[in-house]
């Protein structure tokens, strides 16, 4: 099957639909919320929280003794958010720093997770197949509750943080001054957290708990470098993650043997190196291209600069000097030669240059802001 | 004990120390997320190294995993260079990239490669006795346990010659560069050995136990001393001994092996989190509420201080005065009586000759603004604390 064959497929076939409509339904919500985390320097809270929700499905399994997705997932939210809580326990109450908190939390929650998960395998009522997709996620597992569950999920998620709009906006880019504004920060905290942790939850059955943390971050990241708005920047995000969702699903579909996660992440972070590069405001190229006009434009002036400190000093200012004394040292090459006698700065006539009237002017106004700006 | 039991428990507690010191390391320095992203990003090192050797054990395919390893940092360090995300962003969007990769390699080779996702994860330490090292013809012992002991022997001569540089590059890196010993070639010497130590380890024990084995270890001795050479000795303690307390739990729970060692790691966490003397949660909340109860008491004796006239001084006032519940006025107030700070007649509260001494000391550091002095001061005066 190749990717046209796939679109043509995609508005026929059942199975196809309900897969690529949850991975663009998550892309997308991972997309909104990450952009919260990235913003709130919790990048790596997902690759932790998704990583302690593993002991919460095995719990969940040896209670229930279901495997439900639905109960198995509340599992995964419950010890994803006890991981959480605990990251923040140890930050702030121990030296601990961050980072060791959540690599603590990651593995030792993923460890007792695994000690679970094989202490069931071994038990006799086996009817526990199937959990290990948790680990590394089965889009193809995806049904038709699981995607109404996703949309269901993000649709409060989009009502809350269109509701507590202001309030997050606010704690994200400054704490303190919420506080003082008398807004209940510890709740609006738990509540983009819970919210963060939910999206983290429902990513693990299709993506799986290694590349989640992707799922969340990089449309996030991507979008980060094409604004400097909150609302755009979700909006792209969701767009972005959506994005990637469909065409991650569209690749892995049209190949054999290519699970549909790790090509998701690996579509999100195609778009992550574009943006990099490519975006107008902060990418890499554009700033490089700055970076070299500045460059020659200061080599220009400084040229200028050092022509106006000569021609100064004689009574003519147009008084012809050799080329000769000129060196690089000062910002000068043929190329900016040329680019002076073009804006009619100075005059050359064989080994000769002159300055103009013009050029005079302009260099002894160089660094006079208060005549620039006007 | 049947002798694969004695080896594989060997392999464990070499495994425990070899993760131990350079975790340490890693804790210390702020990079313990360096660790799981190497452990992740190593997978297409060894998918590669293992297209080239057929063999998860050839020194070949540990150098190019351990390559991987540092390309990695060197990755996250540039994206974080360029400042258009942040530090812990650019890991997550560096290793999760990286083992995309691994796991589409193997998979569009899944039939001529014997390497599943899970092995590396997750690892088996019980299949590694099986692994046989042959050296002309004789069986010397298993294959991991001589590549974990010639990782961790060169770890620890590392260590030793190394020692001084590695302890002032990681606490102050400006003095070690003033000193002439380079952090960039300890920064960079110290990732290498944390990928050669996580690449020769997944085999034996998966990804993710590499992760709990060097930061858990040196986190629970980090909340019990400040002392690198003790913190250095505690970490390998509480790794080995997880390690195995890790394989009995695993044996007599029929389960996995590096699971239960990473379990039996968070249970002696929890405990020495909770538990610590000075550092753990317990005692922190302890020290909190003693410290608010005395700031409380100093608030209280500035205020009689201030006040001559009876009507201030009553013992019902003060309640409404100072604004305080009316559990948290006893508990000053008696915390004052016991010190002999203050004496009670007639339902008047006066300060004692003491506490007066006490009171214009710390009035005088408050206006000084030597704040810091009353914690000494509190030694001197108090017989009980708050």
């Amino acid at each position: 099957m190749n990717i046209t064959e796939y679109f043509e497929l995609l508005f026929t076939d059942y199975t196809l639909r309900t897969i690529t409509l949850g991975t663009a339904v998550l892309g997308a919500i991972c997309g909104m919320l990450g952009s919260f985390a990235v913003l709130r320097k919790q990048s790596l809270l997902g690759d932790a929280i998704s990583h302690a929700a593993l002991p919460g499905i095995a719990i969940a399994f040896l209670i229930t003794g279901t495997k439900d997705s639905n109960i198995l997932l509340l599992g995964a939210l419950i010890s994803g958010l006890v991981g959480t809580f605990w990251i923040r326990g140890m930050i702030t109450k121990t030296h601990l720093k961050s980072d060791t908190a959540l690599g603590l939390v990651l593995s030792l929650f993923f460890g007792f997770g695994m000690l679970l998960l094989t202490f069931i395998q071994k038990q006799p009522n086996a009817n526990q197949a199937g959990l290990d997709k948790y680990l590394f996620g089965q889009a193809a597992t995806l049904v038709e509750s699981d995607v109404r569950l996703m949309v269901i999920v993000t649709g409060i998620a989009l009502f809350i943080m269109l509701l507590f709009w202001k309030e997050f906006k606010l704690l994200l880019f400054d704490a303190d001054y919420t506080k003082t504004l008398g807004f209940n920060t510890k709740l609006i905290d738990v509540l983009i957290t819970f919210f963060i942790v939910l999206a983290i939850v429902l990513g693990l059955q299709t993506v799986g708990v290694v590349l989640m943390s992707a799922m969340l971050l990089a449309p996030a990241a991507a979008a980060r470098q094409w604004t400097n708005n909150l609302g755009t920047m979700v909006f792209l995000a969701a767009i972005f993650g959506a994005f990637s969702g469909v065409v991650g699903t569209a690749v892995s579909a049209s190949q054999n043997n290519l699970s549909t996660g790790p090509v998701i992440v690996l579509i999100a972070a195609v778009f992550v190196l574009f943006s990099f590069i490519f975006s107008p405001g902060r990418g890499l190229l554009f700033r490089e291209i700055r970076f070299r006009q500045n460059r020659r434009d200061l080599h220009l002036k400084k040229t200028l600069q050092f022509m106006y400190g000569i021609a100064k000093t004689h009574e003519n200012s147009s008084h012809p000097h050799a080329i000769r004394i000129l060196n690089n040292f000062h910002g000068f090459t043929k190329g900016t030669l040329r680019k002076l006698e073009e804006k009619e700065w100075i005059e050359i006539s064989g080994q000769q240059w002159s300055l103009t009237s013009e050029g005079f002017t302009e260099a002894r106004d160089l660094y006079n802001q208060q005549k620039k700006d006007e | 004990m049947n002798s694969p039991q004695i080896e594989i428990q060997l392999i464990a507690v070499v495994v425990a120390i070899a993760c131990a010191i350079p975790g340490v390391f890693l804790v210390l320095r702020k990079m313990a997320l360096i660790s799981d992203a190497i452990s992740h990003s190593i997978l297409p090192g060894i998918v590669i190294g293992f297209f080239i050797t057929q063999d998860l054990n050839s020194p070949l395919l540990i150098l190019l995993a351990a390559i991987t390893g540092v390309i990695t940092v060197v990755l996250v360090e540039w994206i974080q260079k360029t400042g258009l995300v942040k530090e812990d962003t650019a890991i997550g969007l560096v290793f999760p990239a990286l083992f995309s990769i691994g796991v589409i390699l193997i998979a569009k080779n899944a039939n001529d490669v014997h390497l599943d996702v899970d092995a590396v994860l997750l690892g088996e330490l019980a299949f590694a006795p099986f692994d046989r090292l042959l050296l002309f013809g004789n069986d010397v012992g298993p294959k991991s346990l001589w590549v974990m002991g010639t990782i961790l022997i060169s770890t620890i001569v590392l260590l030793l010659l190394f020692f001084k540089e590695l302890k002032v590059s990681t606490f102050d890196s400006g003095l070690s560069a003033a000193l002439g010993i380079s952090p960039v070639i300890m920064h960079y010497g110290l990732m290498s050995v944390s990928s050669v130590t996580v690449v020769g380890a997944f085999d034996a024990v998966g990804a993710i136990l590499v992760v709990a084995l060097m930061i858990a270890p040196a986190a629970t001795a980090y909340l019990l001393t400040s002392d690198l050479k003790k913190m250095l000795w505690l970490a390998i303690t509480f790794g080995s001994i997880a390690a195995l307390g890790g394989y009995w739990v695993a044996h007599w729970l029929d389960a996995s092996i590096s699971g239960s060692i990473s379990t039996v790691l968070g249970v002696i966490f929890l405990f020495v989190y909770l538990f610590a003397p000075r550092k753990g949660l317990i005692s922190v909340l302890y020290r909190q509420k003693q410290q608010r109860t005395e700031v409380s008491l100093i608030t209280f004796l500035l205020h009689l201080n201030n006040h001559s006239e009876e009507r201030e001084r009553h013992i019902n006032h003060l309640q409404e005065h100072i604004n305080w519940q009316k559990i948290r006025s006893k508990t000053v107030l008696d915390l004052a009586l016991k010190n002999n700070m203050v004496t009670v007649t007639n339902n008047v509260v006066s300060l004692t000759k003491k506490g007066d001494e006490f009171t214009n000391l710390a009035l005088e550091y408050i206006i000084t603004n030597k704040d810091e002095k009353i914690e000494h001061m509190k030694d001197d005066f108090f017989l009980f604390r708050g």
